[in-house]
């Protein structure tokens, strides 16, 4: 499919790669001559110099042929004219990235459905729909729900102390008869592998589970991972990724308290709070911060502006006893270094827009798609056609593609975790955790691309 | 100050009385009770002066500031307590200008404090007239004046707010006037309501009418001796309870209710206090006199729920003698007369919506305490309270605190005992009527000496018009130009 992709700042460029990895025809529109030179050196696509928003450039881009049209330059009108041409020229699936409220809020008065764009995704609400996501669920470093919920996805780091460091999965196997759950990945030093039998559980790998939302608590428990749910929550910073944490962990009743240095931005704050308490201070201020109780907390999520000061914020409340910390990043950079520091788990506008925007892309057969660590790997939620070639038959007779595993499948209300006894029909839903270089082989496998 | 616009008004206002003053003297006359040369000297009093301020002002300017609005709104009640009072000083009733005045702006501020000794010995008209001071001053002259009177439309909001209790005024309508007609009309509707209710337990059309007016206004005039105690019937006991409920509510609300905005309603936080406030005390006196005064769980209920909707809203009826119930009970009704009904309801005292501002506002300070660099704005249905209303809250409290204390102590210099004296000053700054002491649920207040009862007429003034709006004028700089 071609796929033009106007902006090559960091989403563009992280989507460009995506796409390209996994064989689509990508073109790239950006005006910076910089930027280009660096997409054209790193990735295998095609770039073009020019303005996103003007009919010739996207014509010389071959809009014509254009199946996938995604606008992610910095400002909001570029994107939405650029979005505005590409339905004139009939592209069925068109995207763009708004910052403005004024497109996404609640009773918008263009809203994406007038303008006739497909998905309008604000990177703020992304962002915040990630850390509020890891923020609920205590010790996770990544979460995502599959069918409705009842299928989770979660990341947990492995400590020294953990019962399971040291056995091999198939130890961790015999484990796991009464309550059914998949290894579906282990990072290790940065590096995705999809684990065999023989793979021994290491400290401070990240192990990724695939398991039934009802057993969650039983295979957090033989994890040795607490089972204290996220009742105090520090939000530092008030902007409108904070507000919204707050006011999501305000709803769930939870002791949310929100630290802010701007003393008319508390005034705001503390206007729409119901519960929250608003504390006035710097987010570095030990003493206040100790005061109100940071070494209580379950988890703190920085969200200023200043990701230095996010980074150094998180670092203080852990040291002072908070259990987690949680992080806003912008610089890519600093996404792989934050959890080597010790905190729990950063997320970036960029990164988060990037992966809402292909978890859209790829909504067609494949229902759903979070990604792990910095786009390592994908969890892919596909659907069995009619007409499978290996349907019916067991799961260990399947010459399933390298890199991929299933986690869970869906047969009408029914989830469960697949053994190797276990059958595919048609129509069932299946959780499939694919490294990048395999995301087109299962798409191909299952006949949905 | 322009004098001369205020002249102008006041003589409207005047002018105005004197057609309600045609009410009583058609029924002394149909009557034939001999009352009527009374009520015709103050008809000519109300006329003359009315026309007269009416000419003066005639070259003053149709505006008014903030300033005039103060003054007219006092003076204006000033004027309405005179001319109220000719009647029952004229006939004979009463045997001073001062107890006059007392009973005419005691009925005006819907306070019900009396200084009669025999209610029934009066003729229908004069009670009539009694019950119908009270209805006037319940919505408010001011009010009734902007609905009737189109000359005072500009600077109307500012009277408007200066006369309707509670720290803010609802405005329903763009247009004051229109307001004012809805408020009116919405008073109207309830008290026909109330009247028919009452003919239904077998009231008489004209003791159903001055208690309907008495109820709807939280006046406390009664028609007899023994006030609604007089009737014996639990029914009619349960119909002036729930309208002395309804009547301590923002009329803006039924309003609402009236036209069904029932969600705007239900958030507000006034209301919910008042109704909790209300359930709670019906409770407390409930489980006082359970053991001893009232064996029997419907007498109790009766009882309680009466006295204590009855002095929460300022009412002042009476149908059991509280004295001589457990002292928890008495003490919890003092308090409840500082509290009084909800803003701009007929109520007097400092109002429910205050009296949660305050209690927000010593809660935020605690709070700030424990967290001393914390934020945190007190609010009033989900809204943030701005500092000055906060601030004229405070100010208002201590106001009133500082005028009981005050009234008080004159009281109590002019010879009045201790309990009498305290009681006294809060049951009329409040607009209650009966107190604790000499003048309690049986008593009244003719036995009080005449200089303690101008000082308790001032206080009644005071209390009705929220304390700012009176002391003001003894502010130099008011009179000013």
């Amino acid at each position: 499919m071609r796929v033009i992709v106007v902006g090559a700042g960091e989403v563009g460029f992280h989507t460009a790669e995506r796409l390209a990895l996994e064989g689509h025809d990508v073109v790239v529109v950006e005006h910076s001559r910089q930027a280009l030179r660096s997409v054209e050196e790193r990735l295998n696509v095609m770039a073009l110099e020019g303005n996103g928003a003007e009919a010739r450039v996207l014509e010389e881009a071959g809009i014509e042929q254009c199946g996938l049209f995604i606008a992610v330059t910095d400002v909001d009108e570029v994107n939405l004219v650029a979005c505005l041409l590409a339905k004139e020229y009939g592209v069925p699936v068109k995207i763009a990235r708004v910052r403005s409220v004024a497109y996404t809020g609640r009773g918008a008065v263009l809203n994406a459905e007038k303008l006739g764009i497909e998905l309008l995704i604000n990177p703020l609400e992304a962002v915040a729909q990630d850390l509020i996501n890891i923020a609920s669920h205590a010790a996770a470093v990544e979460v995502a729900e599959f069918a409705g919920g009842r299928i989770l996805f979660v990341g947990y780091p492995i400590t020294a102390d953990s019962p399971v460091a040291g056995l091999t999965l198939a130890e961790i196997g015999e484990l796991r008869t009464m309550y059914p759950f998949v290894v579906a990945a282990i990072t290790r030093h940065g590096r995705t592998l999809i684990p065999r039998g023989d793979d021994r559980v290491e400290p401070d790998d990240h192990l990724f589970l695939v398991l039934r939302q009802k057993d969650l608590a039983a295979v957090r428990y033989m994890f040795g991972l607490e089972k204290r749910q996220t009742r105090r929550i520090f939000v530092f910073g008030g902007g409108s990724v904070g507000q919204r944490v707050a006011e999501h962990f305000e709803q769930k009743r939870a002791e949310v308290t929100m630290v802010e240095p701007d003393r008319n931005r508390c005034d705001e704050l503390a206007r729409r709070a119901h519960r929250a308490t608003v504390i006035n201070a710097d987010i570095t201020e030990v003493d206040v911060l100790l005061s109100e109780g940071i070494g209580k907390a379950d988890v703190v999520v920085a969200t200023t502006p200043n990701e230095e000061k996010n980074i150094l914020a998180s670092l203080l409340a852990k040291r002072h006893g908070a259990r987690r910390a949680l992080c806003l990043v912008d610089r890519p950079a600093y996404v792989g270094l934050v959890p080597s520091l010790g905190i729990d788990a950063c997320i970036s506008p960029r990164l988060s827009t990037a992966s809402a925007i292909l978890k859209y892309v790829r909504r067609g057969g494949v229902l759903n798609v979070a990604t792990v660590e910095e786009n390592q790997a994908e969890v892919l939620e596909l659907r069995i056609p009619e007409g499978f070639t290996w349907a019916r038959r067991p799961l260990r007779e399947v010459p399933f593609p390298a890199g991929a595993i299933v986690g869970a499948a869906l047969r009408g209300d029914r989830a469960f975790i697949p053994t190797g006894d276990t059958t595919l029909d048609p129509g069932d839903r299946i959780v499939v955790f694919a490294l990048p270089e395999a995301v087109v082989a299962v798409e191909d496998f299952f006949g949905t691309s | 100050m322009n004098l001369f616009a205020l002249a102008r008004v006041l003589g409207g206002l005047g002018l105005a009385l004197t057609a309600v003053l045609l009410v009583p003297l058609a029924l002394s006359l149909l009557d034939g009770d001999g009352a009527h040369p009374s009520f015709l000297a103050a008809l000519a009093a109300s006329g003359g002066l009315g026309g007269g301020l009416l000419a003066l002002g005639r070259r003053g300017p149709a505006e008014l500031t903030h300033r005039e609005g103060f003054a007219v709104v006092t003076l204006g009640w000033v004027l309405f307590g005179l001319i109220g009072a000719l009647p029952y000083r004229l006939h004979g009733a009463l045997p001073t200008m001062v107890d006059a005045v007392f009973e005419s702006l005691s009925g005006f501020t819907t306070t019900g404090a009396t200084v009669l000794t025999d209610i029934e010995a009066l003729p229908r008209s004069l009670l009539l007239w009694r019950a119908t001071t009270h209805w006037l001053g319940g919505m408010g002259i001011i009010v009734l004046g902007l609905a009737i009177l189109p000359m005072l439309g500009v600077g109307g909001m500012q009277m408007f707010r200066a006369e309707v209790p509670g720290p803010t005024a609802d405005r329903l309508r763009p247009r004051i006037q229109d307001t004012a007609k809805l408020l009116w009309g919405v008073y109207v509707a309830l008290t026909a309501v109330e009247t028919l209710l009452l003919m239904l337990g077998g009231l008489d059309w004209f003791e159903a009418v001055c208690h309907a007016f008495a109820t709807m206004a939280t006046g406390g005039f009664s028609t007899r001796n023994a006030s609604v105690a007089g009737f014996g019937s639990a029914y009619v006991d349960a119909v002036i309870t729930v309208f002395m409920f309804l009547a301590g509510v923002n009329f803006a609300l039924h309003h609402a209710a009236l036209t069904g905005g029932w969600r705007r309603i239900r958030q507000k936080e006034e209301l919910k206090a008042y109704g909790l406030l209300t359930l709670a005390a019906v409770a407390v006196l409930m489980v006082s006199n359970a053991a001893r005064t009232y064996p029997s769980l419907w007498e109790n209920l009766r009882y309680s729920a009466f006295q204590a909707v009855s002095i929460l809203t300022t009412t002042g009826f009476g149908t059991a003698d509280y004295e001589t119930w457990p002292v928890v009970g008495q003490v919890l009704l003092v308090l409840l007369m500082f509290v009084g009904g909800c803003a701009g309801s007929t109520g007097g005292g400092m109002k429910v919506s205050r009296v949660v501002l305050i209690v927000k506002h010593a809660w935020a300070q605690l709070w700030s305490l424990i967290h001393p660099r914390g934020v945190r704005l007190v609010k009033m249905d989900g809204r943030p309270v701005p500092p000055e209303v906060l601030q004229g809250v405070l100010g208002f409290f201590a106001l009133y605190l500082l005028t009981v204390g005050g009234g008080a102590l004159v009281m109590a210099a002019l010879g009045v005992d201790p309990v009498t004296a305290v009681a006294s000053v809060i049951a009329c700054v409040g607009n209650i009527g009966p107190g604790l002491g000499g003048v309690g649920p049986t008593d009244n207040y003719a036995h009080l000496p005449q200089a303690g009862k101008a000082v308790l007429t001032f206080c009644m003034l005071a209390g009705r018009l929220e304390l700012f709006t009176v002391f003001v004028l003894f502010f130099p700089g008011a009179w000013r130009r």
